[in-house]
């Protein structure tokens, strides 16, 4: 780690190494004298081939930079001032160094002048807003004209936390019309994901007061939009893992469902 | 007036023009000030004759008219001399003259007229002549005229780099005459003023003398910043000091030594006498000395501060006050009906509920004054699964073996086998549970201890056909069909350098070479968050004491502040001047520490943002910090293998434990601080008495105020076993619950 970051800082403080020694030693050599005189005594055999390699790589991009650059100047030799400018456009793209520390001093200060945010209490795993986490399906599913069983192609790796909220990251699709009827019935918990859903619900099986009503879930025109989806935080005990699951699985819930409507 | 434009006459210069235009510039300069020009045109007559050094005069002489306001003569000049327009820019004036605060301003300007031509003394009450060119070297810091700052130095004494060797030499003849109890004390100053010294050298591209200052004069220096010297001696043109950035940051900021007066005043007087005072001058303008009065430091207690990369705290640097105490635990009343096997055997439950609420809330109900305040800073309330958790430690907590000399833990230790050398990050949960590992090769994996395996939780199809009114259903949530021993993470780009569990085991975090810290959930073993800020290696992270906020550090030298629900950080600590390697929370997590490879930790205080200590004492880049578990006392480790003490409340060191020989990676205090385990590359973990080490100190007034230190020499009765492994350096330590002491490290054969 020590020898990264020393080296690094220079290359062009090896190249200039190089360039002086490369007449009168073999390029191994070269390199090993480098490491010595920069204080390294412990290195794997390997690393002499590591270094040489990046050095041929360097100094090769370099020169053909500035052969570029001569030819635009519409010169016959490429001549110091392109090998110069070669290396600095080089070191600002490649070996960019980290901001001075007055500039870091002042962006700190106006960092920290703000006061720390209050927590809110409960409001399960925190974490940023969903744009900035990495919790989105990164797939979207096509719009089927025929019911589907899409529990095939899901992730529905929901997270639950051991406190009293959990969270849902994933698609979820359909079984919409039971978040319809549990939203009208239970309320709150659930409303987060109805709300995010841009999905179809076939008029056949609109406000029922239970839920035993999706049976199939005629599920058209499922374009989940993946940005809206990520972490939920809706309580475990409501039911909206009902609306997870594909039309037969509904089916056999009903009375689970029946179960946590009356509560 | 006459005789002296006569005198102008009588110019070396070649051109005409030029003779003329000096002797308006002159008769200008005449006309609008007094002395200092008068001199100045006197001193024209002994410049050196030369074209290319007409040049420069004339560029000399152009920028002392705009120093001057005399802008017609300089659009005169200009003209003349067939000059464009930005051929001098901004003066040099402005940072010379804010360098040196000896030299009266006005004698500044004149100064550097007679720096331009002449070696007469101006009509100004300090300065001699050859301060003025020297400043103006000196002051080169401010970059933008470099040049003209060659030109100046070049042409005022024309070997101005040569007599370099000569004034570092006239101080160390001085310093070596001085009487003993000083000589210590003014030794400090070889180091930062031949360092400065020699980049000047390199600054002004004088090359050939840099090499020859170095060569001569390195030998000289402490044996401690042989790294430092090492770098600087690959530095030789300027064009390579552009990319170092940390030797940059140490031309610009001060280099901090403290004096008793009365060494300061042996300095000042010797170097006021002499003629060259260039060596004044640079420790004006870059060494900033603290002095102190009182007896002079001698050298075991100098050498004991010294080492870093900016010399050290200025004492009022260390002087905010610090809140090291625990912030109060919170009174959980244990349930009746918890399943405690030993309160159902014993009869007199409620009678043991309250030992349990005693241990776990403070005795008494007044606030400690060295604690913060409950909402000094937000902290996320408890939840029931960390009150759950709450009681657990209680429970662990009453089968914890108590440590001592007498009665030393057991060591478990932890081998990666076939890691390949690329384990570069451990840590373990609170309650020991769980192990997780950061590679090189930009995984994390994490381990099951127990025999319990690692389950994912179901998805959420299964999670619906669960039976949720079960007492089980934490269980049930699990799929079986996931369950293994370990777990492994994808995600980062580069090698994971720093890992930490957040304390309720829902959360890990992972900082890497690729610029991010990622979140990553322990029950669904997915990343959650990636949070970018850093655009360089990050080598360290920790999760607060009670979650939700976590820290950062790596190689933009920048320690960060996140919390989990922001996606930017919270507070930026700036102010090392290399990387930040290892960055800890204080337990009662209003503080943080870090430390840096420029061999200082500094404290910042989370709520402000301020650093309220610098540390220094270490030689080497500190690799491991530890805060014993009350709060007061703090100890690091770094490359030069000694673990040092230090007490927070005063910001002084109070204890140095030798033994190791190689970089300690590892340190940790026993749960009731009585024991310090440290882990090293040199292949053992070491136990240390801690009780004894902090007994031994005693801190009055006198000591806090001048920060003498007194480190007795007892790292020999302090040390309370070596514990050898089989080639394995110990990377990572921790103490259970009951305080059985676990080890980490990759078999490296």
């Amino acid at each position: 780690m020590d020898m990264l970051l020393c080296l690094s800082m220079q290359p062009h403080s090896i190249l200039h190494f190089l360039l002086l020694m490369c007449s009168y030693f073999s390029f191994a050599k070269v390199m090993i004298q480098i490491l010595k005189d920069m204080g390294i005594t412990e290195y794997e055999p390997r690393v002499i081939n590591q270094m040489l390699e990046f050095t041929y790589r360097y100094v090769t991009t370099i020169i053909e930079d500035a052969k570029i650059y001569a030819t635009h100047a519409k010169k016959n030799i490429v001549d110091a001032d392109d090998i110069r400018l070669a290396i600095q456009c080089r070191m600002d793209q490649s070996f960019t160094s980290p901001p001075p520390r007055d500039f870091l001093l002042d962006v700190a200060r106006q960092k920290n002048q703000t006061p720390l945010p209050l927590i809110k209490p409960y409001t399960g795993p925190r974490l940023p807003p969903d744009r900035y986490c990495l919790t989105a399906p990164n797939y979207r599913l096509k719009s089927i004209q025929k019911k589907v069983s899409s529990s095939a192609g899901r992730i529905t790796v929901p997270r639950l936390s051991i406190g009293a909220v959990s969270s849902r990251p994933s698609t979820p699709t359909l079984g919409t019309p039971s978040v319809q009827s549990v939203t009208t019935k239970v309320g709150t918990p659930v409303s987060l994901s109805g709300q995010r859903f841009s999905v179809q619900i076939p008029s056949s099986q609109t406000a029922a007061s239970k839920s035993s009503t999706p049976s199939t879930p005629m599920v058209q025109n499922v374009l989940i939009n993946p940005s809206l989806i990520g972490s939920k935080k809706i309580l475990i005990t409501t039911n909206m893992v009902s609306q997870n699951s594909a039309s037969e699985s509904l089916k056999r819930k009903h009375e689970d469902d029946d179960d946590y409507d009356a509560l | 007036m006459a005789a002296v434009q006569d005198g102008q006459l009588n110019l070396e210069v070649e051109k005409d023009i030029k003779t003329e235009i000096t002797n308006d510039g002159s008769g200008n300069i005449n006309a609008n000030s007094s002395s200092p020009g008068s001199t100045s045109s006197g001193g024209k007559s002994k410049s050196p004759a030369g074209s290319g050094e007409d040049q420069q005069t004339l560029f000399a002489v152009l920028q002392f008219l705009k120093r001057n306001k005399l802008t017609e003569s300089v659009d005169i000049l200009r003209r003349e001399a067939g000059l464009s327009a930005d051929a001098d820019d901004s003066p040099v004036s402005e940072s010379a003259g804010a360098g040196s605060g000896a030299v009266p301003n006005v004698g500044a300007d004149g100064g550097d007229a007679n720096s331009l031509l002449s070696r007469v003394s101006v009509a100004t009450p300090v300065a001699p002549p050859t301060t003025a060119p020297p400043k103006v070297v000196a002051a080169s810091g401010g970059e933008d005229q470099p040049d003209v700052n060659v030109v100046l130095s070049a042409y005022s004494q024309q070997g101005d780099p040569v007599l370099y060797p000569l004034y570092y030499n006239g101080l160390k003849k001085f310093i070596e005459s001085v009487l003993d109890c000083h000589r210590a004390e003014l030794s400090q100053v070889f180091y930062p003023l031949f360092v400065h010294m020699y980049l000047e050298l390199v600054y002004n591209n004088h090359e050939i003398e840099a090499k020859q200052f170095f060569e001569k004069f390195s030998g000289d220096q402490e044996c401690y910043y042989e790294e430092d010297l090492r770098i600087l001696s690959s530095m030789s043109k300027k064009e390579h000091m552009k990319g170092n950035e940390t030797m940059l940051d140490f031309r610009t900021s001060k280099f901090v030594l403290r004096i008793s007066r009365d060494s300061y005043q042996l300095l000042k007087r010797h170097l006021q006498e002499r003629q060259n005072n260039q060596i004044w001058n640079i420790i004006q303008e870059h060494l900033y000395i603290d002095i102190f009065d009182g007896m002079p430091r001698s050298k075991t207690q100098i050498d004991a501060m010294s080492g870093s990369l900016a010399g050290e705290g200025k004492r009022d640097a260390n002087k905010a006050k610090v809140f090291y105490g625990l912030l109060k635990e919170p009174e959980i009343e244990v349930p009746l009906d918890d399943e405690d096997e030993e309160a159902e055997n014993e009869e007199g439950k409620p009678k043991k509920k309250k030992p349990k609420k005693d241990s776990m809330g403070s005795k008494s109900k007044k606030q400690d004054p060295n604690a913060p305040q409950q909402t000094r800073i937000p902290l996320p309330e408890l939840k029931d699964s960390d009150k759950l958790d709450k009681i657990m430690n209680m429970k662990e907590a009453t089968k914890k073996i108590r440590l001592g000399p007498d009665n030393l833990p057991s060591i478990c230790f932890y081998s990666f086998l076939n890691a390949y050398q690329g384990l570069t990050a451990v840590d373990f949960t609170d309650d020991s549970s769980l192990i997780a590992g950061g590679f090189a090769d930009s995984t994390v994996r994490v381990w099951s201890v127990t025999p319990k395996k690692l389950r994912r939780v179901k998805s959420a199809a299964d999670l619906s056909n669960i039976d949720k009114e079960s007492d089980d259903v934490l269980e049930r949530i699990m799929d079986e069909k996931t369950a293994s021993e370990s777990k492994i993470l994808y995600g980062h780009s580069g090698p994971v350098y720093g890992i930490s569990f957040s304390p309720d085991r829902n959360y890990l975090l992972s900082s890497s070479e690729d610029g991010t810290v990622r979140l990553w959930s322990l029950q669904t073993f997915t990343c959650l968050v990636g949070y970018k800020g850093h655009n360089y290696p990050v080598w360290d992270t920790q999760f607060s004491p009670y979650g939700y906020y976590f820290i950062s550090g790596g190689h933009d030298r920048v320690a960060r502040l996140w919390a989990t629900d922001h996606y930017q950080p919270l507070r930026m600590f700036a102010g090392h001047l290399a990387d930040i390697t290892c960055t800890r929370f204080h337990p009662n997590s209003n503080y943080v520490a870090t430390g840096s490879a420029d061999r200082t930790i500094r404290l910042w205080d989370v709520l402000t943002g301020n650093c309220v200590r610098i540390l220094t004492g270490h030689k080497g880049p500190i690799h491991s910090l530890a805060f014993s578990p009350n709060g007061k006392f703090m100890a690091s480790g770094a490359t030069d293998g000694r673990v040092l003490l230090w007490d927070v409340g005063h910001g002084l060191m109070v204890g140095e434990l030798k033994g190791h020989t190689d970089t300690i990676y590892a340190l940790k205090f026993s749960r009731d601080g009585e024991i310090l385990a440290s882990g090293s590359m040199d292949n053992t973990v070491k136990l240390w008495d801690t009780l004894k080490a902090f007994d031994d100190v005693e801190l009055d007034d006198f000591t806090a105020a001048t920060g003498h230190i007194h480190l007795p020499e007892n790292s020999q009765e302090l040390l309370l076993g070596t514990y050898m492994t089989k080639s394995t350096p110990v990377i990572h330590l921790h103490f259970t619950r009951r305080n059985l002491l676990l080890a980490a490290g990759a078999y490296n054969p």
